[in-house]
């Protein structure tokens, strides 16, 4: 059914571009990609885990908890390596993108010795309620996925667009000192930025869960390597590329899936960037950048 | 037995510290031009399966075989180098990151070559292959005064010292050649490298490939030595082994990844309690070496004050 494939191929996506709007919001204000994210949206993913199927709260204190603890962890991934390595003299860009590697090494392997390896069931009270639109079946789950996940890029976008604190993430993002120079907290921005990311990746945790019903440790490298290579693909930085790339990306991996082959599923990300990077280094939507002019 | 202190399992310990000198090496050749690349873990593997695919399939002789791998994994860095190379920092990591994954899920799917998920097994082993040999002419262990398994595992970690030894020597004195100073040149200031005549993509593509073909040849002598390879062995885990390596050991000088790959191979052994927390452990050096230290354990100061050399001016 090529309409149900599309449906699940929307799903996929608005999950995939949650994750990459994380990265592409703290790459925006520090110019940093964040190799912890994954892991940060993996813990996301099994503290809503842990309150829907062992404390049988509903699902909207697991977001509430999920958003809570991913944004305590986005802080003191800030506070303890990020903000460190700020400002010292001679540091290699190279620097930050090393230690958030760190980070991101240590949740995972925290993550294993916490909940082991294998896959955990996570259970949504409507997993099986479903309707029939003409001769299409639509779950219900996936309807609250895709809910959701407009509302919080839409929130996004009229927050950045509209309010004081946005004007000044934007600020800050445009240039660092310029923006300090205005009277802009940039501190308090870069830190609030890395915050609201992670907490979109406790979000984008959760809505895995509940798409796919079981969750591992192991599931933040390999979505953090696919919100990576939307980023890329649709443009550092981009809010609007970062939607686009992770609707791309759900619906051309359901559709390989479906009319292909699913073993070289998790390769079409990684194909796709190496293309788009030689192609187009700035991405699909992104402006030129410094570093990849030559 | 006057050898009874010769103990294979230490021997194997330190073939491995060999394996993964040569891997830090292989890291540290490319970011000598400043170029990170997390691609080291995929062009590990191409040595690897070429080598395995060529000796237990095709019946080529091992040398012959890790020299095809090696070289194979040369040449795939020179055509992705190519290419790669247009971007810099944190864009090339996440591209050879992502080349590194393609190779992988390339090797699990691509069954009939490579054995999918579960890997080439009954790879010939070189301890082996050279205790074989040395029998058919006549020779016996005993009469050295080892044990086979002995034998075989000193013969592994002799021909790998050798080979590490002749890599390292290489590089140390590629690095005082004029390719040695283009590189520097090229990490210091791309720009102004180029603007006194250096050819910055030849160097770039050029280290880049050396890499490659460092990873290819460590990863060929992995296959041979402990006979077993699958994709599980060149993940992206692989990929952050190799780089801490480096960022532990320091970058700047080619002793520092070397002695990264020693120490980093060393301490889970010793330490067994470690290894469960090995990669806790690696994640946290990670971090502290960025924020208190992030040119790594060896940089040149520290090696002219260990000469009792006086500091060179710039510094």
């Amino acid at each position: 059914m090529f309409a149900e494939q599309l449906i699940n191929g929307i799903t996929l996506g608005s999950i995939y571009a949650v994750v990459a709007l994380g990265y592409t919001l703290v790459f925006g204000v520090l110019d940093i990609i964040n190799m912890a994210h994954g892991e940060i949206f993996m813990f996301g993913a099994f503290v809503g885990m842990l309150i829907v199927t062992k404390v049988h709260s509903s699902l909207g204190i697991a977001f509430a908890g999920a958003i809570a603890s991913t944004a305590a962890m986005g802080y003191l991934l800030e506070r303890f390596a990020l903000r460190p390595l700020r400002g010292k003299s001679g540091g290699s860009p190279l620097a930050p993108l090393i230690s958030t590697i760190g980070v991101s090494i240590i949740l995972e392997n925290v993550a294993h010795k916490l909940f082991g390896a294998g896959n955990h069931l996570f259970e949504t009270p409507f997993a099986e309620i479903r309707f029939d639109v003409g001769p299409v079946t639509v779950y219900l789950v996936q309807v609250v996925i895709l809910a959701i996940s407009i509302l919080l890029m839409a929130g996004l976008s009229l927050w950045l667009r509209k309010t004081r604190a946005g004007k000044a993430l934007r600020a800050t993002a445009e240039n660092l000192e310029t923006a300090a120079l205005m009277g802009v907290a940039t501190n308090r921005i870069i830190t609030a930025t890395v915050v609201i990311a992670s907490a979109m990746g406790g979000v984008a945790g959760v809505l895995v869960g509940m798409a796919f019903n079981y969750i591992n440790n192991q599931m933040g490298l390999a979505m953090g390597l696919k919100g990576l290579a939307i980023i890329i693909f649709g443009g550092m930085g981009s809010v609007g590329g970062a939607m686009a790339g992770g609707l791309i990306l759900g619906l051309s991996e359901t559709l390989v899936v479906a009319y292909g082959s699913s073993g070289y599923r998790d390769a079409i990300a990684f194909v796709a960037i190496i293309v788009v990077l030689l192609i187009k280094p700035q991405g699909l939507f992104g402006q030129a950048l410094p570093g990849t002019e030559r | 037995m006057p050898f009874d202190w010769l103990n294979p399992y230490h021997l194997q310990v330190a073939s491995f510290i060999l394996i993964n000198v040569i891997l830090g090496v292989s890291i540290y050749v490319t970011l000598a031009t400043g170029q990170l690349s997390l691609g080291n873990a995929g062009f590990m593997s191409i040595g690897a399966y070429t080598s395995a695919i060529l000796t237990t399939g095709h019946g080529v002789p091992m040398v012959a075989g890790i020299v095809s791998g090696s070289l194979l994994a040369g040449v795939s860095g020179i055509l992705v180098g190519i290419p790669a190379l247009r971007l810099s920092g944190v864009y090339l990591a996440i591209a050879t990151l992502g080349f590194g994954e393609v190779v992988r899920v390339v090797f699990i799917n691509w069954e009939s070559l490579t054995g999918g998920a579960v890997g080439i097994a009954a790879i010939p082993q070189m301890g082996r292959e050279i205790l074989a040999a040395l029998r058919d002419a006549g020779f016996s262990p005993e009469s050295l005064g080892l044990q086979n398994n002995q034998f075989i595992s000193l013969a592994v970690f002799v021909i790998l010292s050798v080979t590490t030894l002749a890599v390292i020597l290489f590089f140390l004195r590629l690095a005082n050649s004029r390719v040695g100073r283009a590189y520097g040149a090229i990490r210091m200031d791309e720009a102004a490298a180029e603007a006194t005549g250096i050819d910055t993509t030849y160097y770039k593509v050029l280290a880049f490939s050396q890499g490659a073909l460092l990873s290819g040849l460590a990863g060929a002598l992995y296959a041979h030595a402990t006979s077993y390879v699958s994709p599980a062995d060149f993940t992206y885990h692989r990929a952050v082994e190799i780089l801490v390596f480096a960022v532990f050991g320091g970058s700047e000088h080619l002793l520092g990844p070397v002695f990264g790959a020693m120490f980093l191979t060393v301490i889970p052994e010793v330490l067994r309690f470690v290894n469960d927390y090995r990669h806790i452990i690696y994640g946290t050096l990670l971090v502290l070496m960025m924020v208190f230290r992030p040119q790594g354990v060896i940089d040149p100061p520290l090696l002219d004050r260990l000469s009792g050399r006086e500091p060179a001016e710039g510094h």
